[in-house]
């Protein structure tokens, strides 16, 4: 009965996609680099960070759900990974369709948001503060693509999206869910936590915020879980809008691609302030995404 | 004696015994059995509501009317989730009630919820609506009686709303019974004997009447000052029972009249003209609410613009008018009333432990209560929609109603509804249960064991609704006499989509497993006070207040600044105030002492009546 096949690739997923997560860290921090002309850190400094954060000879905790909120967190974020399509990779997809997932990738939110209140400190609490009011901001015009690209093409199952935009050509070439690629973009920005939507963990402004108190093995789980997050995140993104992808090579390309982006939007934009940001999300993403919304209609 | 009437009029009589009793432990004994009756008979009931004749009936005949009591499919549904919060709430009462007044009307609300689930015909509906509503305004009375009589105008206007369209459809019907009126209205859809307009005032009639209890905007100014002032086990019931009252309300208009406002109201864009009205009531409820229920500084106040919001996910449901989406309100209006059932009997334990309820009073409360703190997590994690517990099944049916509904903007609106969720409960766990502790909190002890037993009936549905939500979808399928959505207990499948709430609990805990691994690989932590911490590399003592307890979302208050420049409960106030000035001014202006006036009057009455040619 057990299906020896799945739970083996389901491992696989897993390990290559925190891999690749460190590595889209690492690649991350090298293009922002280049970009500055600095010769940035090697591509694997992520992991050799969070190997060091977990050598550490000692760590400290303030109870019980301090502990606990990391670990939820990641936990979390790899179930969502589960969720998702991976290439030719379905996992657990067909268990699980768009709404799940999208309310999965915010779930981990919640976790570290919980272990960090836990923690006392009041420029945590302002990341929270400010972590929570991007998310509400950024909800309603993320909920408008997402909705224009379900009544496109009729599903929520995301292998049947992927099928359908092989049949079809993928989503961007529809000219409104070009729309709402570009709304997903922008959100996506600040679903990634970088600039101008990285106000969050602003670190000059509020010491890093909501990771500030974590140090340690508790940071090492966090970093861990940045990565799985950012892998299913960009998987995400391209199942959606890029017709997801035959095989792991080509999967990466899109996501590639899609960091890429994101990388050059944020090294060239400075933070908003967090009611900025809330004007922002409610007036240009709203109207696109309502606009797409409408067009996928057809009326 | 049948047992429909043990069930109904048993809470009714416990409180009656209780109130004349009255003797600490034995009223709270007698209460919490009263409660537990119901509950115990619908129960039972169960086999024969799943049988192949969901059907069992009772009348009575009082005052020249024949009232009509039945359980079927959906009033059995109904009656089994209010006498569930009901014996929450009776356990939660024994620990908080100060005395047996509470008790007595406490249980006459609780018939009177009963009565409104069961009655079959619209004489019993209306009486058990009054009874209700007058047991629920006499429970606000007795500790503020400005927001009690806010509850009680608005509820009276709501009360007689729902007379007039009664009387409407006695005039137009001849009928009574919701059988009857059911046939009579659908062959009129055919006919067209009943006009447009006439239907139209109904149907503006009804919705006025079921909005007030459900609280629909713009009819939400009530729940605030209601919710948040009375005994706060009692709310347990008030907001997580009393208020489906609304919600079956809605759900009633659309058995009764479905076929006739859908022939008088025609369509608008391919949606029924009716139903889409409601479903952006629902929505704009949801959204209002919930952006309130952030910016609130007083715990009650929070969880009761929560509690709207909420319920306006149930209409919004209603409103989509598909079958999913029908699905979907009925098993959010379970998940709501165990996940807000539990968090008022929280907040009743809060209450009662530390004798405050503003959030800058609070802090650092987990290690003080961890059993309560558990319950609050996972009613946290229900409303928030975590899976798998029972709020997002719900929630997760209504997104995918209203998304294939072809309803986008609301289906926005719901997603913007469940980004302030996760903010208006993060700002609860933080100021109650995380960070410093008050000094004047050190003495604060575990919630009582009968608040405990209460707050574990109602954690309990939320965790085995939430892992195995089929049971409640298959349920529901019945309703419909057709599969609805699909799938097994575990999973739910619908035409468009999917969710195993079991493999996602089995995955989140392989996941939570994998990041345990790496937790304990990890060096040994070690445990420091929650003073130890960084404050800009300056040394902290315990003077410092380092929580953030006070206008916690100010940006957000900021960003809003245009629309919080207006309120409903001013504009309320200010229409009651002109009310008032009005009926001094007739007061002043007619009776006002001078002979000579009052024999004016006569004489132009006398002109009148010379005019009209009657002299």
């Amino acid at each position: 009965m057990f299906d020896w096949k799945l739970a083996l690739e389901a491992i696989g997923i897993l390990i290559y996609a925190t891999f690749m997560g460190f590595i889209f860290m690492g690649i991350e921090r090298k293009a922002i680099a280049r970009i500055q002309r600095r010769v940035g850190p090697p591509i694997y400094q992520p992991i050799i960070d969070t190997l060091k954060l977990l050598g550490k000879k000692e760590s400290v905790s303030h109870g019980f759900i301090y502990d606990f909120g990391p670990v939820f967190a990641l936990g979390a974020s790899i179930v969502a990974l589960l969720f998702i399509p991976i290439a030719n990779f379905q996992l657990f997809s067909s268990n699980a369709d768009l709404i799940v997932v999208a309310y999965l990738l915010e779930v981990p939110m919640l976790g570290i948001m919980l272990g960090v209140m836990s923690s006392g400190n009041p420029y945590s609490a302002v990341g929270v503060q400010r972590g929570l009011l991007t998310m509400v901001a950024m909800q309603l015009p993320y909920g408008l693509a997402i909705i224009a690209l379900v009544q496109h093409w009729g599903t929520f199952k995301l292998s049947n999206i992927v099928a359908l935009q092989q049949v079809h050509g993928w989503s961007i070439t529809v000219p409104a869910l070009f729309l709402a690629f570009i709304v997903f973009d922008i959100v996506f920005q600040a679903m990634l936590g970088l600039e101008p939507f990285d106000i969050m963990t602003a670190p000059a402004e509020i010491s890093m915020g909501v990771m500030l108190e974590y140090g340690g093995k508790h940071a090492a789980i966090l970093f861990t879980q940045h990565a799985v997050q950012l892998f299913a995140e960009t998987a995400f993104f391209a199942v959606l809008f890029l017709g997801g992808a035959s095989n792991l090579l080509v999967l990466l390309v899109k996501q590639l691609v899609v960091l890429f982006i994101a990388i050059f939007v944020a090294s060239i934009y400075p933070r908003f302030t967090i009611d900025q940001a809330a004007k922002f999300f409610w007036k240009w993403p709203t109207i696109l995404g309502i606009i797409a919304v409408i067009l996928t209609m057809g009326w | 004696m049948n047992e429909l009437m043990i069930m109904l009029f048993a809470p009714l009589l416990a409180g009656f015994i209780a109130w004349i009793i009255d003797v600490r432990g034995i009223r709270e004994a007698i209460g919490i059995i009263g409660a537990a009756i119901p509950l115990g008979i619908l129960i039972q009931y169960y086999s024969t509501i799943t049988g192949s004749n969901p059907h069992v009936e009772y009348s009575l005949s009082v005052g020249g009317f024949k009232l009509l009591f039945q359980l079927n499919t959906i009033n059995w549904y109904f009656a089994v989730i209010a006498s569930l919060v009901g014996v929450a709430m009776a356990f939660g009462m024994a620990s908080t009630s100060r005395n047996s007044y509470e008790w007595l009307f406490a249980l006459m609300s609780y018939t009177g919820v009963l009565g409104v689930f069961l009655s079959g015909d619209f004489v019993g509906f209306f009486l058990f609506w009054e009874l209700m509503t007058f047991a629920s305004f006499m429970m606000v009375l007795r500790r503020n009686k400005h927001e009690s009589l806010k509850y009680f105008v608005l509820s009276v206007i709501g009360a007689y709303a729902m007379l007039i369209a009664i009387g409407i459809i006695y005039a137009k019907t001849g009928a009574l019974d919701f059988a009857s009126i059911r046939q009579a209205l659908y062959m009129d859809a055919m006919v067209g004997s009943m006009s447009k307009s006439l239907t139209a005032l109904v149907f503006l009639l009804f919705i006025t009447a079921f909005g007030v209890k459900a609280g629909a905007f713009p009819l939400h100014v009530w729940a605030p000052g209601a919710y948040s002032e009375v005994d706060q086990s009692y709310t347990t019931f008030f907001s997580g029972a009393l208020s489906k009252a609304g919600a079956y309300g809605f759900l009633l208009l659309y058995i009764l009249m479905g076929a006739k406002l859908y022939a008088a109201l025609g369509t608008w864009h391919g949606h029924m003209m009716f139903s889409y009205i409601i479903a952006w009531i629902g929505a704009i409820t949801v959204v209002v609410a919930s952006f309130l229920a952030v910016l609130q500084e007083d715990i009650r106040k929070l969880f009761a613009y929560s509690s709207v919001g909420q319920v306006g996910y149930i209409l919004l449901g209603l409103g989509v008018g598909t079958g999913l989406g029908i699905t979907g309100a009925l098993f959010h209006v379970l998940s709501h009333a165990v996940f807000k059932g539990l968090f008022w009997l929280v907040v009743a334990a809060l209450i009662l432990r530390t004798g405050k309820t503003e959030f800058k009073d609070f802090g650092g409360l987990a290690e003080k209560m961890p059993v309560t703190f558990a319950m609050a997590l996972i009613a946290v994690m229900s409303l928030s929609g975590i899976p798998p517990f029972a709020g997002f099944a719900s929630k997760w049916l209504i997104y995918e109603a209203a998304i294939s509904a072809h309803m986008p903007l609301v289906a926005g609106a719901i997603f913007l509804g469940s980004g302030l969720a996760f903010a208006y409960v993060v700002r609860f766990l933080y100021a109650v249960w995380f960070g410093q502790r008050p000094s004047d909190l050190e003495d604060v002890k575990e919630a009582p064991l009968p608040l405990l037993i209460g707050m574990f009936i109602l954690a309990i549905p939320n965790l085995v609704f939430g892992i195995a939500p089929g049971l409640v979808t298959k349920y529901l399928n019945k309703l419909f006499g057709q599969t609805v959505v699909g799938g097994t207990y575990y999973k739910l499948v619908t035409p468009t989509g999917t969710y195993n709430a079991l493999l996602v609990t089995v995955l989140l805990i392989f996941g939570i497993a994998v990041a345990g691994l790496i937790y304990i690989y990890g060096a040994k932590a070690r445990r420091i006070p929650i003073t130890n911490t960084y404050q800009s590399g300056n040394p902290v003592t315990e003077d410092y207040n380092l929580s953030i307890r006070r206008n916690f979302y100010r940006p957000l208050a900021e960003a809003l600044e245009f629309w919080l420049k207006y309120s409903w409960d001013r504009f309320y106030e200010r229409l009651a105030g002109m009310f008032e000035d009005f009926a001094d001014f007739l007061r002043e202006g007619f009776y006002n002492g001078n002979v000579q006036s009052y024999s004016w009057y006569l004489a132009i009455i006398l002109l009148i009546l010379a005019l009209w040619g009657v002299l």
